[in-house]
């Protein structure tokens, strides 16, 4: 019987004719995702820092004293405000503690949205009377000059580059840029990125100095895309505040934040050019939020797990 | 040994000519060709019926659903996006009716995908390779949506920008091509029958020749075999271009109230769907929308046209009460602007709910359905129509040739 069945098998044998290559499975490439806009920098982008005017930027315009709310006096940048019944408060929906998007209310949140709500107790009364417009970074700028916003708060570093646009409150915290890396990367600081893939939004001072640093610069319309790009693997860390990179970091327990602070970004809130009044009046309620104790609230709050709570900035006047 | 070669087939030549000059070989000659004419026209006859009937076949069994497959995969796809961007923007936990909506989406593109891979593999290949990855990356924006963190919403937009960079614009393509074969079939379908035509009047003038040979020859006016003959390629030729005329009405039919309507119908409906994802991403883009919106504004303006079209070529309850509900969701969505850019972003939110859209939606699924319940009556009655005229054309063309037969037999007979 085995041997028929040899002979059977090399009969068959014989008559096949000659091997054909197997048949492969080629999957259709496609190259991975992307968040959207994102881009690989082959230049500087143009703000760069070192490319901007001397000026004294962080001396504001000194305060007088706060009208009652609900009372601004006639004329007022702050009247126009309270006669349309809102504030209306440039912030961001994505950058987590600062300004985000509390996913289970719906509703903003954050250090940056706070402040908001204060300057809309300030003016009404009423912290709720403020309605939030999201901005990206790069949109900051042109949403004061067109009018869209009446002020923004949001991460927003005073340079004397922007000053030529748009005017800035005191400064109301005083943040560093650090660097955002995967665990066990081997990346210590900001010396360690030469040549490699940064991530920062585009408009922004932290993409401006990442480019400075010899780093290959990814930029992004929000700061959690550069998140989605670190976890993807197709950026080797993020470069920014340390308070945003703080909230990158409370998302990903498989981030850390490396390097000590290599720059000093002061954020105001800004305020489209020539609105003096309104500039002194937000001086103002940041004066009254120093003194009463609820600057350090809100930092307690949003941003405790950077550490004690530190004095807060003093604030600079030009007069 | 020498064998000549050419001998025989000399001999061969002149018993042929030979009997070219006689008149018995003649007839019989002639005999013979008409067998040749009839059988070859009537299976060259019946071939062209068999390809018209075939493309009938194709339309009604292939083109058709793979069609309606192919504009499945783009709907579900673009409603899947819509959805996922809705249950995002509805804040907390997700609500049921839009995740099974979503689940729902998926599990129809996949079904429609595969139906069209099955015939297309190189066409799907990129929605086949891209959409895992897509409904990955929404479940990690779920995730972290879950636990409060807002890269969630970062990663719906990788999503959604996947989705309108990769995989719609792949449907889009397959769409067009499954369309491109609907209309390829019809044209196939509805060929001007020249073939049929040329070959019944072929067959008759040979007839007619050979008749108008025995009267001079036998000084008879009628062969009435030839007679039968001419009768009977006379009726097959009828028949073939009455039927060919019938098909091609029926498969015109088919075009202006069947795939025609559906197509016009099958856009409004996905502008509808696009529109919807728009107006949603407007609102999650909260203030920094003005792009989604302008995109809104042309989409709407898009599918405004497609329901005036819809309803000016084929008018139907069913139109009628989309265009109501078109009205009534651009009022709406009036409305949420209105809301929105007054800073009551809650309101507006709210308003999203209103029922117009998926009421535009289902009167747009019922008048697709319609459609093509149109287009399958339509081709079914061409179907019908070639019920056994291939069978019938054979047939004749055999008594054809029998007849010519017999006929020229008769006169041959008068020769022994």
């Amino acid at each position: 019987m085995k041997v028929r069945l040899v002979l059977l098998a090399l009969l068959l044998t014989a008559c096949s004719v000659g091997p054909t290559e197997p048949a492969k499975i080629t999957p259709r490439a496609a190259p991975p995702p992307l968040p959207p806009q994102a881009s690989e920098l082959s230049e500087a982008p143009t703000s760069a820092p070192n490319s901007a005017p001397n000026c004294d930027a962080t001396a504001s315009l000194r305060p007088g004293p706060l009208p009652e709310p609900g009372q601004m006096p006639d004329g007022s940048t702050m009247a126009k405000i309270q006669a349309r019944g809102r504030l209306i408060a440039g912030v961001d929906q994505n950058t987590y503690l600062m300004g985000f998007r509390n996913s289970f209310t719906g509703e903003i949140e954050g250090f940056d949205v706070e402040l908001a709500r204060r300057l809309a107790q300030a003016i009404f009364n009423d912290p709720a009377k403020v309605q939030f417009k999201i901005v990206t970074s790069a949109g900051r700028i042109p949403a004061l000059k067109s009018g869209d916003v009446d002020v923004v708060v949001r991460t927003m570093t005073i340079t004397c580059q922007r000053l030529a646009e748009v005017d800035f409150s005191a400064v109301y915290y005083q943040a560093g840029q650090r660097v955002l890396v995967r665990r066990n990367s081997g990346i210590s600081g900001v010396e360690a990125l030469q040549g490699k893939k940064v991530c920062a939004t585009a408009g922004s001072t932290s993409l401006a100095n990442v480019a400075s640093k010899g780093t290959k610069p990814v930029s992004v319309p929000n700061w959690t895309d550069c998140l989605v790009m670190l976890q993807q693997g197709q950026v080797d860390a993020i470069s920014t505040d340390d308070t945003i990179l703080a909230g990158l970091a409370a998302q990903d327990p498989y981030t850390e934040v490396v390097g000590g602070r290599f720059t000093e970004e002061p954020y105001g809130i800004g305020v489209p050019k020539g609105q003096e009044d309104l500039v002194r009046f937000v001086n103002g309620v940041l004066e009254q939020m120093r003194a009463d104790g609820t600057w350090v609230a809100l930092y307690r709050r949003w941003l405790g797990q950077l550490g004690p709570a530190p004095t807060p900035p003093v604030a600079r006047y030009r007069d | 040994m020498v064998i000549d070669t050419e001998a025989p087939r000399r001999a061969v030549l002149r018993r042929v000519t030979g009997l070219a000059r006689s008149t018995p070989g003649r007839l019989s000659l002639i005999a013979l060709l008409l067998i040749a004419t009839s059988f070859i026209a009537g299976s060259l006859t019946a071939m062209s019926v068999i390809n018209r009937a075939e493309a009938l076949e194709e339309l009604a069994m292939r083109s058709e659903p793979l069609s309606h497959a192919a504009q499945e995969v783009y709907r579900s796809l673009q409603d899947a996006d819509a959805t996922a961007a809705s249950a995002f923007l509805s804040g907390g936990l997700e609500p049921a009716a839009l995740r099974d909506r979503y689940e729902a989406d998926i599990a129809q593109a996949q079904a429609a995908l595969s139906r069209a891979t099955a015939s297309h593999p190189d066409l799907t290949a990129t929605l086949a390779s891209q959409l895992p990855v897509y409904t990955g990356l929404i479940e990690t924006a779920r995730t972290n949506n879950r636990q409060g963190f807002p890269v969630g919403a970062a990663y719906l937009g990788e999503a959604s920008a996947l989705m309108r960079a990769q995989l719609l614009p792949a449907a889009r393509e397959l769409y067009r091509s499954e369309t491109d074969g609907v209309a390829q079939a019809q044209q196939r379908a509805a060929k001007f029958p020249v073939a049929e035509l040329t070959l019944g009047l072929l067959v008759l003038a040979a007839l007619g020749l050979a008749q108008v040979y025995l009267t001079r020859k036998t000084n008879r006016l009628l062969n009435v075999g030839l007679v039968v003959a001419t009768g009977a390629a006379f009726v097959s030729l009828l028949w073939v271009v009455v039927t060919s005329v019938i098909v091609i009405g029926d498969v015109n039919d088919s075009r202006t109230g069947g795939s025609g309507r559906v197509a016009v119908l099958a856009q409004a409906r996905i502008a509808t769907l696009t529109a919807r994802g728009e107006e949603t991403l407007t609102l999650v883009a909260r203030g920094s929308g003005q792009n989604y919106e302008k995109n809104y504004v042309e989409v709407a303006k898009e599918l405004e046209g497609l329901l005036e079209q819809a309803k000016r070529t084929a008018p139907s309850a069913e139109v009628d009460s989309a265009l109501t509900h078109f009205h009534a969701w651009q009022a709406t969505h009036g409305r949420i602007r209105q809301a929105d850019d007054a800073g009551q972003y809650t309101e507006a939110v709210a308003l999203i709910a209103e029922p117009s859209f998926d009421e535009l939606d289902a009167d747009l699924v019922r008048a697709i359905g319609l459609a093509r319940q149109g287009f399958s009556k339509e081709i079914a009655a061409a179907r019908g129509a070639l019920v056994g005229t291939v069978v019938g054309v054979l047939a004749l063309a055999v008594l054809s040739a029998a007849a010519s037969v017999m006929g020229l037999w008769q006169r041959l007979k008068e020769y022994r």
